[in-house]
């Protein structure tokens, strides 16, 4: 019997086309991907499949039903790990964990049992011991993921629906993740994966399904599923070589740095961190979650103030202001650029070009406070042609837009704002790969043209002919520093656990680990 | 863990306390048995109020139900001039007609709300309005006679009286209640909406939960003032609304939804019941009702504030 079968499924959202004419076959027992670019219809065909939405047209059949509300498809043995992370802040592990499996009226299982199954699914799943009645604020965002995957793996599905969720874990994670994806297709259960990850792809699926402007263009079995064939059908592969090569540049460390961290700790005991940032230079940043990164690049870009130690950056070679602001940082021409889109960057009631916009709304009124709305519209051309940003029409509501879309504007505002220094935390997160090139090839032109850019991510392979030095964290400090040469993922992996030397990974790990 | 899932009911249990002394300080025959009997009679139709009010905003999507005051006034001069003037009494058949009246309203609500998605605050704004009116078409002053066992439980004299019967049983369909899946499914849909419909939530029988719940509450409420007032009054049950609002947030209950019980509502309800006394003890005269909304409004503040002070600290260490 096959798990799902789709046929010429169209789906728009407004005026913006998301799927036509999208088909796509697997079966019971096997892991199978979708893949492309972003805005082709990967999302929208996952969400059809678990019943979020509904098809204009075509046939839908997975597990013998046709899914109209959430609540159908996992009546069917249906479960979905959504690209956001569905989980209700103010309640606890537990109650989110086991979120909707109880009937109307009565519960399926007793509380206790429930707090039990969280945290030793918990354990297993995250290797982190959590007491189950901590409320899920409190968590840390790869936390809350697990409990998502928990959440579904729980239920133990005929059908287990991945949107790109590996994304928000790291390394290690992923390598559980696939474990427990493997041991649901051991149990004759089918995997459908939404993913990025390419090297993800090669390793775990069985089959995948490649779209491209929201059309089936190509199915590739296990043996021919390799990164050129999946290029060459999402039609990124030019961009993808053109834009992998780089020059070395020399960076004058002569001059002050553009922006600089003094003996800054992330804690009250914590190592005390000094890192610089010149005007033309990459810095790429790296760790595994929760090593002190993300609270650095706050840190750096005057959204959480240091406890200790000073951010500055140059003004003369005299003079120094210190940034413990958001509005030092603006007045200093720092902008920082989120990867968790939903979180730190869209609104989302409003419209595409109210999100490139307000932060230009200052500069670009008169004096009486009316905004210049054709400067406002130039601006957003440039940026758009620049980006190449996918839209139906620019007052839609920026929701209408794909993930990547949408981070494309998040990135066309920071630009626009012509910042010195640029601070991106993860923005590659649910990005494709001709997308995320692009940008490279943006931030690239940033730097020659005078801009520093500080990039954290999670994806280590992102800074290989990218960035001019690395910093890894490990701890709560910077561990190591790479420059360009000694960028590699062997030196990168190594520091982010800790050793100084490459560890060598016995086969098993190894092979997913350094992908 | 039950400290985490309490600390909202230190405030209005420290507002109880502290009026509780001042009323005993300064009024202490509301501490005698007669003087008991009295208090829960007159507080009783606010405290259900508050109650009913409780799960629609657990439920979220900013859920304050306006309309409250005037529902408990219409169930009241129905009462009056529908069932009391044209004989029928039974008590079965009144007890069932406020409920269901009560219900009946609530569903229509919340038909509103989900199917034709208007916010909360606006169906139920409307439906105030709407009440308000079609009460003072139905009894354009206070009069009428409320059915004659009813009107008994106005003396208010005896401590063991249906009045607190109805409160402890209200409280048992509460706890009942709150041991359903049901309740934790409206839990999480207030929490957040989109979790709960993705994870397999049916939102819309959550939704209409919550407010049958409220409607059931209503009717209690409703059959509580009418004891109180011994008759019909169409613009009594109006101020309930604010006070309502004002015990649900005392209470610690979060309009954002997901959070929040019974018990803070009613503590709410009390600590305002309390307020009205202590400030009944002072001889303001003719200003006296003034001072009672200026008194509500600065508690609402100060509780606000010192649960924002409370609790900010604890969550960003967490």
């Amino acid at each position: 019997m096959p798990a799902i079968s789709l046929q010429n499924i169209a789906k728009s959202f407004g005026e913006t086309r998301a799927l036509a004419g999208a088909s796509l076959h697997c079966e019971l027992g096997e892991i199978h991907a979708i893949v492309g670019e972003n805005g082709s219809g990967k999302s929208t065909l996952a969400k059809i499949i678990s019943g979020v939405a509904l098809p204009d047209a075509g046939k839908v059949d997975v597990l013998g039903h046709a899914p109209t509300t959430p609540a159908e498809a996992i009546a069917a043995g249906i479960s979905t790990i959504y690209q956001e992370i569905m989980v209700a802040e103010e309640l606890t592990v537990w109650e989110n964990t086991f979120a909707g499996t109880d009937g109307l009226w009565r519960r399926k299982t007793t509380t206790a049992e429930k707090k039990r199954l969280a945290r030793e699914t918990l354990l297993r799943l995250a290797e982190v011991d959590i007491d189950p009645d901590t409320p899920v604020s409190a968590l840390p965002l790869s936390v809350k993921q697990w409990i998502v995957i928990a959440r579904a793996v729980l239920q133990k599905p005929k059908l287990l629906i991945f949107d790109e969720s590996s994304a928000a874990l790291d390394l290690e994670a992923t390598n559980r993740l696939h474990k427990e994806m493997l041991a649901l297709k051991e149990a004759g259960s089918c995997v459908l994966l939404v993913t990025h990850r390419i090297a993800e792809l090669v390793k775990i699926t069985d089959s995948a399904t490649v779209l491209s402007d929201g059309k089936t263009v190509g199915r590739l079995e296990k043996s021919e599923i390799t990164e050129k064939n999946l290029l060459r059908l999402m039609s990124a592969d030019e961009r993808h070589s053109a834009a992998g090569k780089r020059e070395n540049s020399v960076i004058s460390t002569a001059h002050k740095p553009a922006l600089e961290a003094c003996n800054v700790q992330l804690a009250a005991n914590a190592w005390p961190l000094d890192f610089k940032v010149h005007a033309g230079e990459i810095v790429g940043i790296a760790g595994l979650d929760g090593a002190g990164q993300s609270e650095f690049v706050s840190i750096l870009a005057g959204i959480t103030p240091a406890p200790a130690g000073k951010v500055q950056v140059w003004g003369a070679s005299t003079v120094s202001h210190e940034i413990t602001s958001l509005a030092d940082a603006e007045a200093a021409g720092i902008t920082y650029v989120s990867g968790d889109r939903k979180k730190e960057g869209l609104f989302p009631n409003l419209s595409i070009l109210e999100n490139f916009g307000l932060a230009l709304y200052d500069r670009m009124a008169s004096r009486f406070g009316v905004i210049d709305r054709t400067q406002l519209s130039a601006a957003f051309d440039d940026e758009e042609l620049r980006l190449s940003i996918k839209y139906g029409d620019r007052s839609d509501k920026i929701t209408t837009l794909s993930g990547g879309n949408q981070q494309k504007v998040l990135i066309a505002r920071a630009f626009a704002l012509s910042p010195k220094v640029i601070i991106l935390n993860d923005p590659a997160r649910g990005v494709d790969i001709g997308t995320k090139q692009d940008l490279y090839t943006h931030l690239r032109d940033f730097a020659s043209n005078g801009g520093a850019v500080v990039y954290l991510s999670t994806e280590i392979e992102e800074f290989l002919n990218f960035a001019d030095r690395a910093d890894v964290f490990f701890e709560g400090g910077i561990f190591a520093s790479f420059d360009q040469g000694a960028i590699t993922e062997d030196n990168l992996l190594a520091a982010m656990f800790g050793q100084t030397k490459p560890i060598v990974f016995d086969e098993d790990t190894g092979t997913e680990g350094v992908a | 863990m039950l400290s985490n899932r309490l600390s909202h009911l230190w405030v209005p249990l420290g507002l109880v306390l502290i009026l509780g002394i001042m009323a005993a300080v300064r009024a202490p025959q509301t501490f005698t048995y007669v003087g008991l009997a009295g208090a829960l009679l007159v507080a009783a139709p606010l405290i259900l109020a508050a109650v009913a009010i409780t799960p629609i905003a657990i439920a979220g999507r900013g859920g304050v139900d306006l309309s409250i005051g005037p529902l408990i006034g219409f169930v009241n001069v129905t009462i009056v001039v529908w069932l009391s003037e044209n004989g029928i009494t039974h008590p079965i058949l009144v007890f069932a007609y406020a409920i269901l009246a009560a219900c009946a309203w609530q569903m229509l609500l919340a038909a509103f709300i989900i199917f034709v998605r208007i916010s909360p605050i606006i169906a139920s704004l409307a439906g105030f309005m709407i009440l308000q009116g079609v009460n003072l078409v139905i009894l354009s002053r206070p009069g009428g006679v409320a059915p004659e066992w009813l009107g008994n439980w106005g003396w208010g004299t005896e401590l063991l009286s249906p009045v607190l019967y109805i409160l402890l049983a209200a409280f048992a369909i509460w706890f009942l209640f709150q041991r359903t899946a049901m309740f934790q499914h409206i839990r999480l849909m207030g929490a957040d909406e989109r979790t709960a419909y993705t994870s397999g939530v049916d939102i819309i029988k959550a939704r209409f939960a919550a407010h049958l719940m409220a409607g059931v509450f209503a009717g209690l409420a409703a059959l509580c003032l009418t004891g109180l007032i011994g008759s019909g009054d169409p613009t009594q049950g109006n101020t309930l609304t604010l006070q309502a609002i004002t015990a649900l947030v005392l209470g610690g209950t979060s309009l954002a939804g997901g959070k929040g019980g019974i018990t803070g509502s009613v503590l709410g309800a009390v600590a305002m019941y309390l307020v009205f006394v202590v400030l009944s003890s002072f001889n303001f005269g003719a200003i006296s009702g003034f001072m009672t909304q200026l008194l509500y409004g600065l508690m609402l503040v100060f509780a606000l504030l010192v649960a924002l002070v409370t609790t900010a600290p604890r969550t960003r260490a967490a």
